[in-house]
């Protein structure tokens, strides 16, 4: 970190006042938000962890029963296919929508530089995840939606995109696709703006055409902001939770019932909320077992930059 | 630099945290009786829209009669109503009444949330036996009190698109007089053949149907299994095939799914939508249920239940109702069932809000309510003047009446775990539906339904 | 990232274009074919809702293919304003109850400023703490914050809704907002990368001219930071006013309930009913264009600035 770097050059004594100093401010500074932490997130995620191992229904105190949920839920198989459909929706909708929100980062970077075409990516960001949900159950509806009507114009079949079982997970990616690649977008545009232009004119110089110094020069001074995007977008995407509720419910058949739905269902509707805890538990573990090897294999907290 | 030091004043801002760990441990979490509401208002929660005009006119007439208490009612869409409700039972900010549905009821009455209504005085002058048979049995529950007073009552009809019974010359009455049987469908099916046309025009019944382009299908679906057991689908047709969904009528604890008699039943059932007599899962909007189905002409019947008599009257098209045709046991059987209006047990009135209860039952508010002729009210002599205005406006009442009247009516499976029955088999049901599997997966399912019950 | 690089997002250079021909080759075509595509696919369910919100449930089922909203009227935009009576409401195929929507608006435009504001203001506070101060375990107790990313929404759904029924704020505006109010672990992370990348020549000046470490957060940082305060704001802003399931749990009365929520209304009320797509569309675009017009309003802003000013 460079801040070290200017400490070292004073005093070892100074250092330490210094440091004294910082602690205290430090503490000023962070105690408002720590409270947030700590009553709104760290007190919660210890309570329900407590939970886990308890029966609760809400209504009458939790009665201790050890490991039980926990082997309830290892033998669930509406569990594994929530487990499934979810690792199914996160691959399509962060696959799709990183490989476009690149394509789209690099046009912009590229073409034009115009306010007004950034402006018009990041307008479905506008709308929330609920809204987005109503108006493509509105145009994807088989009997009265216009996707279909364009289909049949064009004489394929109608397709059920919310109601079929091989549609329905492909097409809610493809919704939360709509509504965060713009976003996303923009994140790689302001990486992208940050690189140094005289690598890729060296390059140039050197012949390159637009592919190889893509491949070659772009990507790898990208792999950060990449990898600290693709972080993010990915534990988002493991919670998706509105989109889901407000189309299909989960349906047909459990296609689309996705974890943090089922939970939800569980905790809420059946109140079972010591098993519904224990999965999250499960999914607070896969998170965080996920963004570990994602952090390792991108090393993304090194840059080729420097 | 010492690493698991966390610096004090960070350490000093768990307090409030400690603080309210505490207040959670000490005051537990099951919900207070904090009502912000001065205790003589009676916070009323409903979600039907249609009938939101009767129930106000009650409340005039209640606050009327009882000059020391007010009724609010508020409407929640059916979508959050339950949601809301759960979640005010934890905060302990629910309402007093609430209008109580059979799917969610032993659920409330295991929580232990409901108020049981025979210690009220007011409930005890009731007079229950005005009301049609067997409703009260339906909200008694295992303990032997009652959860909810009946307000209303609905069976299950087959709805026709009157014009397309006219251009197959069809006459209403063979819906009622047809008889379905699980091998090849009996008359019933061959009814359901001839009301099919496809794209060219051809019917069902004629060679060279196009079971692929379907323009009228013959009876419409939109639901696989309704809330648990083919309420408004296919139950009738499974009881008259000699199917009990539980062991007893009330309060079960075995379900019978595996049984061969409804497995039998719903692969004809479903096998309708491979004939092209059936649309298939997702072909409609399955949010806005049968009815536009059968109002748009797309589907020439539906069997769909008596709340939705208002609905169909006002529809622009002509609709009829008919009995549900016979099965294999010779009789046209319907699921009856109703709606009722529970006392919370956290309510800071619950006095005043039996009082309000007692007078939703009575005649005084059952008239209103009957008069606006959106549902059947509980009392038998309320029922008729509803079923006067109906037929007044062109619906036949007898198709809902008639298996009231001749006894053919059964209960659906009210058991404890209704929810973890319900997220079993619903998708289990689709699955029949949506990909053609048989019914014999059935048994799976069912395995998984008992075990509920002997944890 | 060393400061060069800030100067440079800083004065927006454009990048030399890659022109080895004239002006359309191919290349370039494809390019803009690409562009335009997507915002045809971006922009045309904006425009979808607003043909429906402009017409009439039947018009809407007789004709669903039509490009122009089939039966033209405004009814559907006076049942969002609960200017429209009930018989005329359902004979458009609305559900005939009354939105008290300026109220909604008003609580939801609280709710959100008082998140946004808060959440600003703690969180830029504890990056600055976690960036410009040198104290002991610093990069732990951060490890552990950013940790909280990854904590499910569900899991500290019910512990909260608890919370705030024993703090008696169930219903209350106050209470929608707490759980947010105080950070979240991105607007940490985000303002202490920006932080990271402050030259450090501007701060010792500061110190070196008397002022003091936390005056240098008030006096040199802050004014800064006034792009990524604007972005992280909006994008605050954003997900509070559109956040839907929390307020729906909190909220009993109109006195608290938020757009967001009250666009509940419009789903399907019972069983009986369909939805009232005119009414709904006309919901959200009305729920939405307050956001699209904050968004107008800083828009050069924040389409430049968003993302990391630096990456270590």
């Amino acid at each position: 970190m460079s801040s070290s770097t200017n400490y070292r050059s004073l005093g070892a004594a100074k250092r330490s006042r210094a440091s004294k100093q910082d602690l205290r401010l430090a503490i000023i500074f962070l105690t408002p938000a720590a409270i947030g932490f700590m009553v709104f997130l760290v007190w919660p995620t210890l309570r329900g962890i407590w939970l886990s191992f308890t029966s609760y229904n809400l209504l009458t105190p939790a009665e201790f029963v050890g490991f039980a949920n926990y082997e309830r839920m290892l033998g669930d198989p509406v569990f594994w296919n929530s487990m499934k459909v979810t690792v199914e929706y996160v691959v399509i909708n962060i696959g799709l929508q990183t490989a476009i929100a690149l394509i789209i980062a690099l046009l912009m970077h590229r073409l034009t530089q115009s306010t007004l075409l950034r402006g018009i990516v990041l307008m479905p960001y506008l709308v929330s995840n609920v809204v987005t949900a109503i108006v493509f159950l509105w145009v994807l509806d088989v009997q009265f939606g216009v996707a279909n009507q364009v289909l049949e114009w064009i004489g394929v079949d109608k397709i059920g995109f919310l109601s079929s079982e091989t549609w329905a997970i492909p097409t809610i990616a493809l919704i939360n696709v709509w509504r965060h690649v713009g976003y996303t977008a923009l994140l790689i545009f302001a990486g992208l703006q940050m690189l140094p232009n005289d690598v890729f004119e060296a390059a140039k110089l050197d012949g390159a055409g637009e592919f190889r110094s893509f491949f070659s020069i772009t990507m790898p001074l990208l792999r950060p902001i990449m990898a600290l995007v693709l972080i993010m977008t990915v534990i988002g995407s493991f919670q998706v939770f509105d989109t889901v509720a407000v189309t299909t419910g989960g349906g047909p058949a459990n296609a689309t019932n996705v974890l943090q739905l089922y939970i939800y269902d569980v905790a809420f509707g059946r109140f079972q909320f010591g098993y519904a805890s224990a999965m999250s538990v499960a999914l607070l573990l896969v998170l965080g077992i996920i963004t570990f090897i994602q952090f390792r294999l991108t090393r993304a907290g090194s840059s080729d930059m420097n | 630099m010492n690493a698991n030091q966390l610096p004090a004043k960070t350490r000093a801002a768990r307090f409030p945290a400690v603080l309210a760990t505490a207040a959670l441990a000490l005051t537990g979490c099951a919900g207070t009786t904090e009502n912000a509401q001065p205790s003589n208002t009676i916070d009323y929660w409903m979600w039907d829209t249609s009938q939101l005009p009767s129930y106000q006119k009650c409340a005039a007439g209640f606050e009327e009669a009882n000059p020391d208490l007010k009724v609010k009612i508020t409407q929640y869409g059916w979508d959050d109503y339950w949601s809301k409700l759960t979640a005010s039972f934890i905060a302990g900010t629910g309402p007093d009444v609430f209008t109580n549905h059979v799917s969610q009821y032993p659920q409330f009455v295991s929580l232990d949330v409901l108020a049981p209504l025979d210690d009220f005085k007011d409930i005890q002058g009731v007079d229950q036996e005005a009301f049609q048979d067997g409703l009260k049995d339906l909200w008694t529950g295992p303990d032997g009190k009652q959860y909810g007073m009946p307000k209303d009552w609905d069976t299950i009809a087959m709805y026709y698109n009157q014009k397309i019974l006219d251009e197959a010359g069809v006459d209403p009455k063979e819906i009622s007089d047809s008889q379905f049987s699980p091998e090849g469908g009996g008359s019933f099916e061959k009814l359901v053949a001839h009301l099919s046309i496809d794209a060219n025009g051809v019917r069902g019944d004629e060679p060279g149907f196009d079971k692929n382009h379907v323009k009228v299908y013959g009876l419409g679906l939109s639901n696989a299994g309704g809330d648990n057991a083919g309420q408004s689908q296919w139950a009738g047709f499974a009881a008259t095939n000699g199917w009990q969904a539980t062991d007893q009528p009330l309060w079960g604890t075995h379900y019978n799914y595996d049984d061969p008699k409804v497995q039998e039943t719903l692969d004809w059932y479903f096998g309708l939508s491979d004939k092209g007599f059936m649309p298939r899962y997702g072909q409609f909007n399955s949010a806005d249920g049968v009815l536009g189905q059968v109002t748009s002409g797309s589907v020439a019947m539906v069997s769909d239940g008596a709340w939705m008599n208002a609905s169909y009257i006002s529809s622009d098209t002509k609709i009829g109702a008919a009995r549900l045709p016979k099965g294999p046991d010779g009789t046209s059987k319907s699921v009856i069932n109703g709606l009722a209006d529970s006392v919370v047990k956290s309510s800071d009135n619950q006095e005043g809000g039996a009082r309000w209860v007692a007078y939703l039952a009575s005649k005084q508010c059952q008239d209103v309510v009957a008069k606006a002729g959106v549902v059947f009210p509980s009392r038998t002599d309320a029922t008729n003047i509803t079923s006067k205005i109906y037929a007044q406006q062109g619906m036949d009442p007898t198709a809902f009446t008639g298996p009231v009247k001749d006894g053919n009516t059964f209960y659906l499976p009210v058991t404890d775990h209704g929810a973890d029955v319900t997220s079993l088999i619903i998708p289990a049901l689709e699955d029949l539906w949506a990909n053609r599997q048989p019914a014999s997966t059935l048994n799976g399912t069912n395995d998984a339904i008992n075990n509920v019950f002997i944890k | 990232m060393t400061t060069t690089a800030a100067r440079r997002v800083e004065a927006n250079i454009e990048p030399k274009p890659t022109k080895t021909r004239r002006r359309l080759s191919p290349g370039r075509i494809v390019a803009w074919a690409i562009m335009i595509l997507v915002i045809i696919v971006t922009l045309f369910p904006f425009y979808w809702m607003l043909r429906t919100a402009l017409s009439t449930n039947p018009g809407l089922q007789a004709n669903p293919d039509s490009w122009l909203p089939p039966e033209f009227t405004f009814g559907a935009f006076e049942r969002v304003f609960g200017l429209q009576d009930t018989e005329q409401a359902i004979a458009e195929g609305g559900s005939g109850t009354q939105l008290n929507f300026w109220r909604y608006l008003l609580n939801s435009v609280f709710v959100s400023t008082l998140i946004t504001v808060c959440q600003l203001a703690f969180s830029a506070m504890a990056a600055f703490a976690f960036s410009r101060l040198n104290w002991p375990g610093r990069d732990k107790v951060f490890a552990i914050f950013i940790g909280g990313l990854m904590v499910p929404s569900i899991f500290t759904l019910l512990p909260n809704f608890v919370l705030i029924k024993q703090l008696g704020l169930i219903d209350n505006l106050l209470g929608i907002a707490l759980p947010t109010m105080f950070m979240t672990p991105f607007a940490v992370f985000f303002f202490r990368q920006f932080f990271l990348n402050v030259p450090k020549e501007i701060e010792e000046a500061a110190l070196l001219d008397g002022v003091s470490k936390m005056g240098t957060f008030f006096r040199v940082v802050l004014p800064m930071s006034s792009s990524p305060l604007a972005t992280l704001g909006i994008l605050t802003y954003i997900s509070s006013w559109n956040d839907y399931f929390w307020p729906l749990m909190v909220s009993y009365t109109d006195s608290s309930r938020v757009l967001t929520v009250a666009l509940g209304v419009f789903r399907s009320q019972s069983p009986q009913s369909g939805t009232d797509w005119a009414g709904l569309m006309a919901a959200t675009l009305v729920a939405a264009l307050p956001m699209i017009l904050l968004f107008g309003v800083f828009a050069k802003r924040i389409v430049n600035s968003i993302g990391f000013s630096g990456i270590k």
